[in-house]
């Protein structure tokens, strides 16, 4: 019998979900016992028109990581999802749009002219924006396009089965690889995480009282955290309550909240809004004024509510409307 | 959402001309018979007629309907007829969804275009909300239908003897020796002038014989568990060191016993011993020792009450119980205390001989009290001319800014009786207005205003009095209406003082877990048509525990509160409980306890074991909070799901 | 844009202030079509979910209504109402969301009056903030 083959791809990416292959250690030669990996870009030589010469279906499993945002990730991802027989959103960033997804709530322009003329360490007089055709001369210059929107990958394709995390528990990404290899039959959607929040597992639990209010939000930086009770009784920010656990509580341990990149738990429809709710309910007054101050001392509350989830959520973006 | 199992049956109301002519039927007919699953749709003229029913309950059988939408009047109209027809039809009745476009829509638009098109969207929603509706089941419960009654007074007698007519177990507990609680001190009730004793004492005493009714005298509660028809309830019967199945209340004790304490029961205006009946006639009539002050209990030598005991009842070993009940139902009237005027520098109480509080001056009337019902002067001497001084603590900001009710009655009353007690005195009652509502005040009031020698002076502002002692007699001085200042010198003044929550109801509010309104008083369910109930199922409010209130008003909270119990309470029959509630799902909940401490009537519990939350559906009341605040959306509000509602949102604004 | 007509989701709680709406009804005294109306048992059961779902379903406008302070049916479910209107509004401006387009008011069951003067002020000024273009800007 033929040996299953793996790909592995990686589109708008910082490379952690990488290292969380790397990660594996030894459990990759188990893995590679019984499969090939024939598509890795960060780590073998493969040209695309290679992936363009397979059968469809050829390959067993492919994890693809980063989120969506130029032309080059929505023709690999289609032309991966063609390929595969399983395709597997590994990571934040292809499961729920990741932290790059942050950059929904500015237009195209904005970030480019952020990134390529306002930014201090960078020197662009002539205002030059990267063009996804341009001439050097002679030469007709060819570049990906840059998308208006950060998407997550199940926007773009057809997607099976999702691995959470930024970057995610090596433990999901063997389990989720080894799923496939064993020929185990899972729910087309499945997650390879925990279905409890993150309270369940943490160790810090218990030390949460039965009644946690909060009458001021507290930052990182203002204040010397017990390194064994739960953040939200600290009067902190942690979206443990609101988020998957089966990251290992890697954050935790380092004493450090929750930010939620493992994604909202399976019936929460908006992980933001959710978290909101909650956060919101146990704000301690009644009054107008003062909730408003407590709301005020959450900076950037978008960004912080749906740091790593913000292009599979329901709003996705900054809308437009016509009197702004 | 398409599945071939739901068969939904869409029905329109015309409701006669009501919806006929304010949109166009037949459109939306057409409109809604092309949506997913549904089967059937039928505009018809009035479904909450016989025919109408009719019609339902057939095309259920007929057609094999699953679920069913009606487009007609409010739910809050025929929520209930329509549910019954449902269950007549073998179907569970939630499984229904009500568009309301009579109220919401035929009444309140009056372009038919508007009307048409904002129709279709009400019921596009309401098919698709309920394609998600799950059966509910209302479920039962076993009770206890034995009741606790905290607190003898008027309102607790009341409540105790209604049930026990009923022959329904009730135990009452009282926390002082003695029942019947302030209005057992009084000398005469207005607006009859009826000797208290003569109204109350048979109450009383039907009380202490009713074989239904088991008294629990001098204890306090000390924890309640449970939830309505299945409350635990630890009582703490503090020890009376006199065995009270053999003292004959004969006093011999208390005549040789050398301690002499202020006596509470008199308001402090007189003595009493260690060893005492409360006053003469106090029932149970039984002596009780009081264990801070009695010599022998404070580890001295002193047994001169055993040695007086004629029938050896004397029980110096005795200690405190703990009694364990186990009632459905609790009805809490538990009284009230009055306010204190020597908060207020101005009235001079304490300081100034001859000041009295009402209370007090109750004392002073009644043939039990320290000067055997004589109005006297503390040299002994009658007093010629009396004032009387409206609203003190009441209606003011800085006390209490509620009117107490029936201090203008009782004052009234005071002067009725001090003229008939000594005709010739001078009487002046300083008001700034007077409360007097009901059939009979006006009357009582025009029969003391008749009468010579009864002054009455409205005051610019009850804040603006002041009493002054002017050699052997009070002054007091006041604004007049038109705002002069004026003075008047008086031998005696009462303190018509404010009804106040009861020192001890915050602490009783914490182990009831019932609520307070912002002056201490126990907070009722509903101010206008659940008045005697709380937000605790199962726990009831009555008499000035409430709020201030005068006998009438106690007596009725008292029997309304047993009658809420009698009804709903009944043995051998089980609790139906309210069907749609919340529903914790175990394999979601992570144990982070947001919700715990947020439930009104807390229903929530966190497991030690499991890690879970879960949901007691005896006390959950279905309002969804929980549910909107649960981070990891692990409970379900029945009926009101997410789901269901995000399926009526989509379908109010589908284009 | 005049004959732009904005779509209000309204969450009303079953003891005030969908009881108003009725009651309204009953004294047939008209307010703007735009209205749709969302029967929850408390404003404390509006979850932010619902909200953000309806903007996503095109509403123009959100409304939640409860009962006044002190008069909440389950204690202070209106209250919880509030907290999460405050922390929503102010998340929603960064999404571009115009305040004016998530309102909070006490309505008790007999205020009628007031009732309507709530709904048409709000499709009012809707109307000025014209749609929520919540498709564009994408690719």
């Amino acid at each position: 019998m033929e040996r299953p083959k793996i790909a592995l791809y990686w589109c708008s990416s910082c490379g952690g979900c990488e290292e969380s292959v790397l990660d594996l250690s030894e459990n990759i030669l188990k893995i590679t016992e019984s499969a090939d990996i024939v598509f890795w870009p960060v780590a073998l030589d493969t040209k695309y028109e290679e992936v363009n010469r397979m059968k469809d279906g050829e390959i067993a499993a492919c994890l693809i990581n980063g989120s969506i945002r130029m032309d080059e990730h929505e023709y690999m991802a289609q032309l991966l999802r063609k390929k595969s027989r399983i395709v597997i959103a590994h990571g934040s960033c292809a499961y729920i749009g990741g932290i790059y997804g942050l950059a929904n709530f500015y237009k195209r322009e904005e970030c480019l002219n952020r990134a390529y003329k306002e930014v201090p360490s960078v020197k662009n007089p002539e205002g030059i924006l990267p063009q996804a055709q341009s001439r050097d001369g002679e030469v007709e210059i060819e570049l990906s396009g840059f998308h208006d929107l950060v998407k997550p990958l199940n926007h773009v394709i057809e997607v099976d089965y999702y691995i959470p995390g930024c970057p995610p528990n090596p433990e999901n990404v063997f389990e989720a690889i080894m799923s496939v290899l064993q020929n185990r039959t899972l729910p087309k959607g499945n997650v390879f995480a925990d279905q409890k929040a993150l309270c369940a597992t943490c160790s810090r639990r218990d030390t949460k009282p039965e009644k946690a209010v909060i009458k001021e939000i507290k930052r990182l930086h203002e204040w010397q955290w017990d390194p064994e009770k739960c953040f939200l009784a600290q009067d902190m920010i942690c979206l443990g309550p609101a988020t998957r656990g089966g990251c290992g509580e890697r954050c935790i341990k380092a004493n450090m909240p929750c930010r939620g990149c493992y994604g909202p738990t399976e019936n929460i429809i908006d992980q933001g809004g959710k978290f909101l709710s909650a956060l919101a309910s146990i704000i301690d007054s009644k009054d107008k004024r003062e909730i408003e101050k407590i709301a005020d001392s959450i900076l950037d509350m978008g960004g912080l509510f749906y740091r790593y989830c913000l292009p599979s959520s329901l709003l996705e973006k900054k809308v437009k409307s016509l009197s702004s | 959402m398409k599945d071939e199992k739901i068969r939904i049956g869409v029905y329109i109301c015309e409701c006669g001309p009501n919806i006929k002519e304010a949109m166009d039927v037949n459109e939306i007919a057409e409109f809604i018979r092309g949506f997913e699953n549904v089967v059937l749709t039928k505009p018809f003229h009035l479904l909450c007629s016989e025919e109408g029913k009719t019609l339902i309950e057939k095309d259920i059988k007929e057609y094999q309907l699953t679920n069913i939408v009606l487009a007609a009047c409010s739910p809050k109209e025929h929520e209930i007829t329509f549910r019954k027809v449902l269950r007549n039809a073998g179907l569970n009745p939630f499984l229904l969804q009500i568009a309301n476009i009579r109220e919401q829509c035929a009444w309140v638009i009056k372009d038919k275009a508007l009307a048409t098109q904002k129709a279709k969207a009400m019921i596009a929603a309401a098919v698709k909300r309920v394609a998600y509706h799950e059966p509910l089941e209302t479920k039962e419960i076993q009770c206890h239908s034995d009741v606790l009654v905290v607190g003898a007074g008027v309102a607790g007698i009341s409540a105790a003897l209604t049930l026990a007519q009923k022959n329904r177990k009730v135990y009452l507990v009282e926390k002082l020796p003695c029942i019947g609680g302030k209005v057992a001190r009084y000398e005469k009730v207005f607006p009859s002038l009826e000797c208290a004793s003569c109204v109350l004492d048979p109450l009383l005493d039907e009380v202490l014989h009713n074989e239904h009714i088991e008294l629990i005298a001098f204890s306090e509660i000390e924890e309640v568990l449970g939830f309505y028809g299945n409350f635990i309830v630890k009582v703490r019967k503090k020890a009376r060191f006199v065995d009270s199945t053999t003292c004959i209340g004969c006093g011999a004790c208390s005549e040789v016993c050398p301690v002499k304490i202020k006596n509470e029961y008199n308001e402090g205006l007189d003595n009493r011993k260690a060893i005492y009946i409360p006053y003469p006639g106090a029932l149970p009539h039984v002596a009780v020792i009081d264990g801070k002050h009695c010599l022998h209990l404070q580890g001295k030598e002193c047994n001169a009450c055993q040695d007086a005991c004629p029938f050896g009842s004397i029980r110096y070993e005795d200690t405190d119980q703990i009694q364990e009940l186990e009632v459905g139902a609790i009805v809490l009237a538990t009284g009230f205390d009055v306010f204190d005027p020597k908060k207020v520098s101005r009235y001079g109480y304490g300081k100034i001989k001859n000041v009295y509080t009402s209370l007090e001056f109750e004392r002073l009337l009644n043939s039990t009290g320290p000067t055997e019902g004589k109005i006297l002067l503390k040299n002994g001497q009658p007093p010629k001319r009396i004032g009387l001084i409206h609203c003190v603590g009441s209606r003011t900001k800085k006390y209490h800014e509620y009117c107490s009710g029936i201090c203008c009655m009782y004052s009234l009353k005071f002067s009725h009786l001090i003229k008939e007690q000594l005709p010739d005195s001078s009487i002046t009652e300083f008001y700034s207005d007077f409360c007097l509502p009901g059939r009979e005040s006006q009357s009582f009031f025009k029969k003391l205003a008749d009468k010579k020698g009864v002054n009455f002076i409205q005051v610019k502002n009850i804040d603006s009095v002041e009493l002054k002692k002017k050699d052997n007699t009070i002054l007091v001085k006041y604004r007049d209406i038109n705002g002069k200042i004026k003075g008047r010198s008086f031998d005696l003044v009462i303190l018509s003082v404010a009804l106040e929550a009861a020192r001890n109801a915050r602490e009783l509010a914490e182990i009831f877990d019932i609520s307070q309104d912002k002056d201490g008083f126990f907070l009722e369910e509903h101010t206008n048509i659940a008045p005697v109930s709380t937000s605790v199922g199962g726990i009831f409010i009555a008499g000035c525990a409430h709020g201030p209130k005068d006998i009438q008003g106690a007596v009725a909270e008292g029997q309304a509160a047993a009658g809420r119990i009698l009804s709903k309470l009944i043995p051998g029959e089980k609790l139906s409980l309210e069907p749609i509630t919340a529903e914790v799902d175990e394999d979601l909940c992570s144990g982070c306890k947001t919700c715990i401490s947020l439930c009104p009537y807390k229903a929530l519990t966190y497991d030690q074991k499991k890690k879970t939350v879960s949901v007691n559906e005896v006390l959950c009341r279905g309002c969804g909070i929980c549910v909107a605040t649960c981070p990891g959306a692990a409970i379900k509000a029945r009926h009101f799901t997410d789901k269901q509602i995000v399926a009526e949102i989509k379908g109010l604004l589908q284009r | 844009m005049n004959s732009f007509e904005p779509k209000i989701i309204a969450f009303l709680c079953n003891w005030c202030s969908y009881e108003c709406a009725d009651s309204v009804g009953r004294a047939q005294k008209e307010y703007p079509s735009n209205l749709r109306v969302v029967r929850v048992m408390c404003s404390g059961r509006v979850d932010p979910q619902f909200v953000i779902k309806a903007f996503k379903e095109d509403a123009e406008g959100i409304m939640i209504l409860g009962c006044h302070a002190g008069e909440c049916h389950y204690k202070e479910g209106n209250y919880q109402a509030l907290r999460r209107y405050i922390l929503l509004k102010k998340m929603l401006a960064q999404f571009g969301i115009e305040g004016g387009r998530l309102r909070l008011h006490w309505v008790s069951a007999s205020e009628g009056d007031k009732f309507v003067t709530i709904v048409s002020e709000m499709v009012r000024d809707l109307k000025k903030l014209g749609p929520l273009l919540l498709r564009d800007m994408e690719r």
